[in-house]
């Protein structure tokens, strides 16, 4: 039974392509071509060529039908050994953290040796659908028998069915588009528009000091003529923030503005896990280890709680089970979906009576070292494909916890759309 | 040799239109000049076209027939050119080796050089080799050597050269159809508008049945099935058969038991007509 004994899961590095706006330059590339490029790379990076590992597992938010086997063709077209095995998964943008979850877990129970987690998105080469009435109306076509029945079922197509629908950032249940939901939360915490402004300014900062310093350079590989970050303003500043209408919200006191909310971005990210001994193996270093995860999910429907707040629950239950306060950490990554749902979660967690009624603890988590926070940028600077977030944090972060020391500690954050989060604790090795 | 410097990719459009004029003698040796085009810049939009319509991967990696594409018009410059020895019109892709010495990148310059090479006698006729080398800064990245065929008195004694592999039997590891705009697709991405590819008008008028698919593509398609590999270092050598008739289907089949991997392209109707077989190594 030695090998089902828990072991340690360790990061040993990651890769992405450099996120680009939609519509940008990769209008034309595929969620396959990406997460090949970004899978590509890492295999490159760590030799890994004509290699077998155990699994790849990634996912997209946005998905084409015939995609059904994303990963799996990913992989297919990729440098790695075709007997390497592979699953889609899909949590929203907690699906590239989610899939680094899943690989961990099987390396600790003994169940594979080597795998990699990561995801991809395009909002530019989106799935088109034609309307619900037309839909169901070309399926009677296609089961009718004969020609005469398929004449007839393909006569009852009236002009008004004409037409085509492409995904929207709305939740089903509400009609909310998620910045208007997270206008309400913000309202509700009472963010500023400086405070909210600040964070945005001083993620780009941060992302730019991080490719200036080189930090990101065994991070990505260039895809397309595109080197680093689209969305990156190095010059970003409170007086060129302050210019920006507000874009969600309603009224005077609408905050939230496309400067302090993330853009819609293609892009693809990778990280590769193994266990102690496979890394010994392949002479690879671990940078971390993947020491829990965690998700929650609230009821945002019905207004018990705002739609992105699903973290602030979610990593108080992981901190529980490893002993652990909110203060223990050298690096916080809290995803940046917008600025203002980074400001609300530290708030929440700050407020003593929403921490004894929601979370039923004695007292309020208290503040965090905003030094610590997002200290390479985050995703408002960097952009936000949706399900390659998860593999960008856990890189970079592991990167930086190996260049901390053994026994640091990082802490993820991510909220995810139908108000869901996903979380996760790292340690340096 | 001489060296004449080009200053861009010519268009092949002129070439084949006045390669179908009449009137031209050919000479007896060939050209003793080697054009040389320095610094091209790969388009990253024709790049994507060209991957995938072949079936590579969006890839910032230049495919391995890719450079082979970019100087084509180059080899057609040449073997345009006055006092060539074998007539342009009705020349025969037989044979192709390409090495590719590295992987290359899509923003790299390449400076492009072509020449004319070891004409000889065939069984068929009388064959040429047309040579591209591809350097980067100096450094000798890609090569390839293009074997034509004009059809003509051949000698039966004469030197065959490398003899193919058997292609493999068995199963396919895949079934492709080629649709009937296969040719004009192909021709779009790559340049080479041969009217013998364009369509069944344009190639009945070249003496073909059928519109057929091109050489270099039935060739990089292979290559792209065989995966990203390709794309760094080795050599493949690839012997086209008969033409693949558009529309059709044909069965692609591999063998990578052996030192070498070993694919070729079939008739799915008729499995004994093989369209190309290609060795890698």
């Amino acid at each position: 039974m030695a090998n089902n004994l828990p072991r340690r899961a360790a990061v040993l590095g990651g890769n992405r392509i450099p996120f680009a706006r939609q519509f940008g330059p990769y209008a034309e590339a595929s969620n396959q071509d990406m997460f090949t490029a970004a899978l590509d790379g890492l295999v490159a990076r760590y030799n890994l060529g004509g290699k077998h590992l155990d699994e790849v597992v990634g996912g997209a938010v946005i998905k084409h039908s015939r995609d059904f086997n994303l990963t799996r063709e990913a992989v297919l077209g990729s440098a790695l050994a075709p007997t390497t095995s592979a699953y889609d998964l899909q949590q929203a943008c907690g699906t590239g953290l989610e899939a680094a979850i899943l690989v961990s877990n099987k390396i600790k129970l003994g169940q594979i040796e080597a795998g990699v987690a990561g995801g991809v998105d395009t909002a530019s080469d989106a799935p088109i659908m034609v309307t619900e009435s037309l839909r169901k109306k070309l399926l009677k076509v296609n089961r009718a028998k004969g020609g005469k029945a398929q004449v007839l079922a393909l006569a009852r197509i009236r002009p008004t069915d004409i037409g085509i629908s492409t995904p929207a950032n709305v939740e089903p249940r509400t009609g909310l588009s998620m910045g208007d939901h997270m206008a309400i939360t913000a309202k509700k915490w009472g963010i500023t528009r400086e405070a909210q402004d600040e964070l945005a300014m001083k993620s780009h900062h941060n992302l730019a000091r991080a490719y200036d310093e080189g930090f990101q350079d065994d991070l990505m590989t260039s895809f397309m003529g595109v080197s680093r970050d689209q969305n990156l303003r190095a010059d970003s500043s409170m007086e060129k923030l302050a210019k920006l209408k507000p874009a969600f919200g309603k009224g005077d006191d609408a905050t939230m503005t496309a400067g302090n909310s993330t853009p819609l971005t293609d892009g693809a990210s990778v990280v590769l896990l193994g266990s102690d001994e496979w890394a010994a193996e392949q002479g690879l270093t671990p940078l971390a280890y993947f020491v829990d995860g965690q998700a929650a999910a609230v009821d945002y429907v019905h207004g018990a709680e705002g739609l992105l707040m699903a973290p602030a629950y979610a990593i108080p239950r992981m901190l529980e089970r490893q002993g652990l306060t909110l203060q223990d950490f050298d690096y916080y990554e809290i995803h940046e979906a917008f600025a203002a749902t980074v400001l609300s979660t530290l708030k929440a967690w700050e407020n003593d009576e929403w921490c004894r009624e929601k979370l039923g603890s004695d007292g309020a988590l208290g503040s965090i070292d905003r030094d610590k926070l997002n200290v390479n940028g985050s995703s408002l600077a960097a952009g936000h494909p949706f399900a390659a977030t998860g593999g960008r944090i856990v890189a970079s972060l592991s990167k930086m916890l190996h260049a901390k020391g053994a026994g640091s500690r990082g802490l993820i954050s991510i909220c995810a759309a139908g108000g869901q989060g996903v979380v996760a604790i790292l340690e340096g090795a | 040799m001489a060296v004449k410097t080009v200053k861009s990719i010519p268009a092949l459009g002129p070439i084949y239109a006045k390669a179908a004029l009449p009137g031209k003698s050919p000479g007896k040796d060939l050209p003793d000049t080697q054009l040389r085009l320095a610094g091209h810049a790969v388009d990253r939009s024709d790049l994507l076209a060209y991957q995938r319509i072949c079936g590579f991967n969006n890839s910032d990696v230049l495919p391995h027939t890719y450079p082979h594409v970019v100087g084509f018009p180059l080899q057609m410059q040449l073997m345009a050119g006055k006092g060539f020895p074998l007539p342009l019109m009705g020349l025969v892709h037989v044979e192709n080796v390409i090495t590719v010495h590295r992987e290359i990148r899509f923003d790299e310059a390449l400076d492009i050089t072509v020449s004319a090479d070891n004409l000889r006698a065939h069984p068929k006729g009388k064959v040429v080799d047309l040579v591209t080398e591809v350097d980067v800064d100096g450094e000798r990245v890609w090569e390839g050597r293009s074997t034509y065929l004009a059809r003509g008195r051949g000698d039966a004694g004469a030197e065959r050269g490398e003899q193919p592999p058997t292609i493999p039997t068995g199963q396919a590891a895949a079934r492709w159809s080629l649709p009937g705009g296969l040719g004009r697709t192909y021709g779009l991405a790559s340049g080479d508008i041969n009217p013998i590819h364009m369509s069944a008008v344009t190639a009945k008028a070249m003496g073909f049945p059928k519109a057929i698919a091109h050489g270099m593509w039935t060739y990089a398609r292979v290559l792209g099935a065989i995966g990203p590999v390709t794309s760094g270092p080795c050599t493949s050598h690839v012997w086209f058969k008969k033409p693949v008739l558009l529309p059709g289907k044909v069965d692609f089949v591999i063998d990578k038991s052996g030192d070498q991997v070993v694919a070729g392209l079939r008739s799915s109707r008729k499995p004994e007509t093989e369209h190309l077989v290609l060795s890698l190594s």
